[in-house]
């Protein structure tokens, strides 16, 4: 191996040691910002008023949920062009990968349907916390035995228990807080 | 494929990806009912700038390398739909996107606030920018599925 060759190989590894911390960061800050905003409107909205410091947590969180999006998103196409370059095309159309974007993209538009206010708060809080923890567990799964119609049945099956969950949470704070007035 | 045309190939996906993350910060910007202009003239000249950067890119990558060799590669494989409809369709939908761009850029740019006062054209220039957004998502999308058919 010439030491030219050789060099270049230690750029492209640290080239993709970066785009994996980025990817890894970005997930790290939409899943945390995602369970945050969750845990501050359940929160917020126990005694029926979002008080301006509960806002502005909301907003940091959303904050934090979207530069998470953002590097996740920008570091995944990095990696995926790390892929064209060299040669490796199998994943680019495998099953995972395609079902992570279908997901990211239901971030997106639910993001868009709440804020357009088109959306219920019930589903739209189910449908961002479980495309995150769902993304979350593809990222982290190696070699998904499952098609992409069956990841799509399980995911939209967990939005419905999360929603579910959420509820029985919502209505639990509901009820200590009537019997405390 | 040389070392310049990997970093304009490079370049133009994650300057696109750019641009379309700021148009979706235009729209979703333009859904408050008051909006923050100083946001909204950011993001959509970023956007502009980073659309026409990723189109001077792609299509100097396009006529110097796709189209003699990566081209007749995808035409010859399994997936030849993955260029005479996606990368059809890309390079077609691809046209409209730095006038969408424009046009979101200069109502912004040109009513600022005044915008708050004409809800039914806030609205016109929402739907433009989700647009720009929804044609820079579906370029993401083509361009993987034609870099996935060109190396599988």
């Amino acid at each position: 191996m010439t030491a030219c060759g050789a060099f270049d190989i230690i750029i492209s590894m640290n080239w993709n040691l970066f785009l994996v911390s980025m990817h890894i960061i970005g997930v790290i800050l939409g899943t945390g910002g995602a369970t945050f905003a969750e845990i501050f409107y359940l929160k917020a909205k126990r005694d029926g008023v979002f008080e301006p410091l509960e806002v502005d947590y909301l907003k940091l969180s959303y904050f934090v949920l979207r530069t998470g999006l953002f590097l996740l998103v920008l570091s995944g196409f990095g990696l995926l062009l790390s892929l064209r370059f060299h040669e490796f095309g199998a994943p680019l159309l495998g099953v995972k990968l395609w079902a992570k974007l279908l997901i990211v993209l239901i971030i997106i538009l639910n993001a868009f349907l709440i804020q357009a206010r088109k959306m219920p708060m019930w589903l739209g809080s189910s449908l961002s916390i479980t495309s995150w923890y769902t993304a979350t567990i593809l990222g982290l799964w190696r070699g998904i035995p499952y098609s992409f119609g069956q990841i799509m049945i399980f995911y939209l099956l967990s939005v419905m228990l999360v929603a579910y969950i959420l509820h029985i949470i919502d209505k639990r704070i509901l009820k200590s807080v009537t019997i405390k007035k | 494929m040389a070392t310049s045309l990997s970093i304009f190939l490079a370049f133009h996906v994650i300057i696109g990806v750019t641009g379309v993350f700021l148009f979706g910060g235009v729209s979703l910007g333009l859904l408050k009912k008051k909006i923050s202009v100083k946001m909204l003239k950011l993001f959509s000249l970023g956007g502009l700038i980073s659309y026409l950067t990723a189109w001077i890119t792609g299509g100097h990558y396009y006529v110097v390398h796709y189209g003699v060799k990566v081209k007749p590669i995808i035409k010859a494989g399994n997936m030849p739909w993955a260029h005479s409809i996606v990368m059809e369709a890309k390079e077609h939908l691809f046209l409209f996107l730095p006038f969408l761009a424009f046009m979101s850029m200069a109502s912004i740019w040109l009513l600022k606030e005044d915008l708050n006062e004409m809800p039914k054209f806030k609205n016109a220039v929402m739907l433009i920018s989700l647009a720009a957004f929804i044609i820079g998502v579906l370029m993401a999308l083509g361009g993987i599925i034609i870099s996935g058919a060109a190396t599988i």
